[in-house]
């Protein structure tokens, strides 16, 4: 088995995946917006394969950061290990960002709906919410003014929702030209990466669209985990497992399993 | 030629906490694990505060112990957790009771709303916040944004209100007694929080001679003019970190998470580690030199 030959299923885990979908999102010598967890192993995995010329930042002020180590904090010293510049806020999100010069920006969220709006504020009713998340952070900065847009989380029902509790950050809003109506500088939301799928945005509804399936996953398994209605057109492939060489970089990446817990290290 | 005398700001951190005054309001630095001014927040819950008033883009533990002390009742942020960890225990428990409220802008629109009250105009513009639940719901503020039609080009842009508040609280690498500032690595939002501040305490790992300053200016990112009082305290952030000084220590930070998911824990903590405890000295000694000394940064590593 070569390098760039694909591995078999139970040879990776979907956490994974997870990391080489958003890897496979960006492009060499694209300019890369990330916070800390998958994104951050997803960009340094990208860099050590296909985009060794993307620059990646990180909101605290770390640009085209080279760490060798995994970071726990966006603002982490590890960070900064032969990064080109350290400053600040003003300047990654607003010069950099704002400015017009991120290609791709990486969020989590707590909750997305179909146009891939996003919650990471409030659970539960604005005036007597259940549970108070950490807010926007740069987050809502990120998908308002990156050129596009990469959600990386987890696929539950009560995450993929109808109605958002608190709508965070702009995706497509309510839909088609929705964006541009309200003064949004970057076009939002383009990629949706889950332990089940990937799903794109349909360009004529702007609504959330199945676009692979993950090895081993059914269809009605995304379907029964999906709160809101996903369209999913006709012939739908399964996504490109990892490669070989894929996978032995990003154990590299995160030898202790901060992130990805090895296959060995999870159950 | 006659050198003007070098003017001497250093206080002590309790003389510092002590010109806070109940219910002041305050830019308070640091982003993430990075220079947070955790000895301040220390202080000034042995000093008892109350009904502060924080203005932060991302804190984390320290502003987590200051709602957890009841000192702060009012927080305007972008972000508060403890990052790859989970969410902030105290402030969690605290929103529950009604004895803390936040009003949420984003990272950028609070840094943007630093920068406004240093350079003197009650408004700042950006581009963040458009079309969300940011712009349509607020917690307690009057008016906290505003969309408008720019007068020259005509498209939609956000307003967000200047803040100036009573002081400004920032632990920086070094300074020397007159107040010259030097931020090794992310400066965050620190360099317009600190002159967005009437009052400006700068917090130090080190006090540097000024001469070693002037060696370097092109290393000052907050002059002396806008500093006025300069406190010297070494692992001021611990158990956070300080680029090119030390670690972050994450096995008291996770014991901090743990022990403060409930309220009896995080009264247990802070009667251990902050109430019970003399000065940052002795929070220091009891953490131990031994400790301490494993989180030295290792050079070239900043870390």
């Amino acid at each position: 088995m070569g390098k760039k030959d694909y591995a078999k299923p139970g040879e990776f885990t979907t956490l994974e995946l997870m990391a080489v979908c958003g890897a496979r999102a960006i492009k060499n010598g694209e300019v890369v917006f990330v916070g800390t967890g998958l994104p951050m192993i997803a960009a340094m995995l990208a860099k050590r394969t296909h985009a060794p010329k993307a620059k990646i930042v990180y909101e605290a002020g770390f640009i085209d950061s080279n760490a060798i180590d995994i970071a726990l904090s966006i603002a982490d010293s590890r960070l900064g290990y032969r990064a080109s510049a350290a400053i600040g806020l003003i300047e990654t999100l607003g010069l950099l960002l704002q400015g017009g010069h991120v290609d791709v920006g990486f969020v989590g969220a707590a909750q997305i709906d179909e146009y891939g709006n996003i919650n990471t504020t409030y659970i539960g009713d604005f005036e007597h919410p259940t549970v108070r998340l950490p807010g926007s952070g740069g987050g809502n900065d990120i998908v308002s003014s990156a050129k596009r847009v990469v959600i990386i989380m987890t696929h539950e029902k009560r995450k993929m929702v109808k109605k958002l509790d608190y709508l965070t950050s702009p995706g497509h809003l309510d839909g088609p030209g929705a964006r541009e109506r309200v003064g949004l500088l970057g076009s939002g939301p383009s990629l949706v990466v889950t332990n089940f799928c990937q799903m794109d945005f349909d360009p004529e509804t702007k609504r959330i669209r199945l676009a692979s399936v993950h090895p081993g996953v059914t269809l009605q398994e995304i379907m029964e985990n999906t709160g809101f209605d996903l369209l999913i057109p006709e012939n739908v492939p399964t996504t490109e497992p990892p490669t070989y060489e894929e996978l032995a970089i990003l154990r590299a990446i995160d030898p202790h399993g901060i992130y990805i817990p090895r296959p060995e290290q999870s159950k | 030629m006659v050198e003007a005398p070098v003017e001497d700001k250093r206080i002590t951190l309790k003389e510092a906490a002590k010109l806070i005054p109940d219910g002041a309001h305050l830019f308070w630095g640091g982003f993430g694990f990075q220079r947070p001014p955790m000895a301040f927040a220390h202080e000034l819950v042995r000093q008892k505060k109350r009904n502060l008033t924080i203005y932060t883009c991302g804190s984390e533990m320290d502003i987590d112990i200051l709602a957890g002390a009841y000192v702060v009742s009012h927080f305007e942020l972008a972000f508060f957790a403890i990052e790859g960890i989970g969410l902030a225990p105290n402030i969690q428990r605290r929103i529950r009771e009604g004895a803390v409220q936040i009003e949420d802008y984003t990272n950028l629109a609070m840094a943007l709303r630093f920068l406004g009250g240093a350079l003197g105009v009650p408004f700042m513009p950006l581009k963040s916040m458009l079309g969300t639940d940011l712009l349509a719901k607020s917690r307690f503020r009057a008016k906290k944004a505003e969309v408008i039609t720019c007068p020259f080009t005509g498209e939609k842009v956000v307003l967000v209100p200047s803040v100036r508040p009573d002081f400004s609280i920032v632990h920086v690498s070094r300074v020397d007694r007159e107040g010259n500032a030097q931020i090794d690595g992310i400066k965050g939002e620190d360099v317009e929080g600190a002159r967005a501040g009437k009052k400006v305490i700068v917090l130090a790992e080190e006090i540097v001679d000024t001469e070693f300053i002037r060696s370097q200016p092109d290393q000052t990112v907050i002059p002396n003019i806008y500093v006025n009082y300069v406190v010297e305290c070494p692992w001021g952030a611990y158990p956070m970190m300080v680029y090119n000084y030390y670690d972050y220590d994450m096995e008291h930070v996770r014991m901090y998470y743990q022990q403060c998911k409930t309220e009896e824990g995080w009264q247990k903590y802070c009667e251990e580690y902050i109430t019970g405890v003399e000065d940052h000295v002795e929070f220091l000694t009891k953490i131990g030199m031994e400790r301490l000394l494993k989180l030295r940064a290792k050079k070239p590593f900043p870390y």
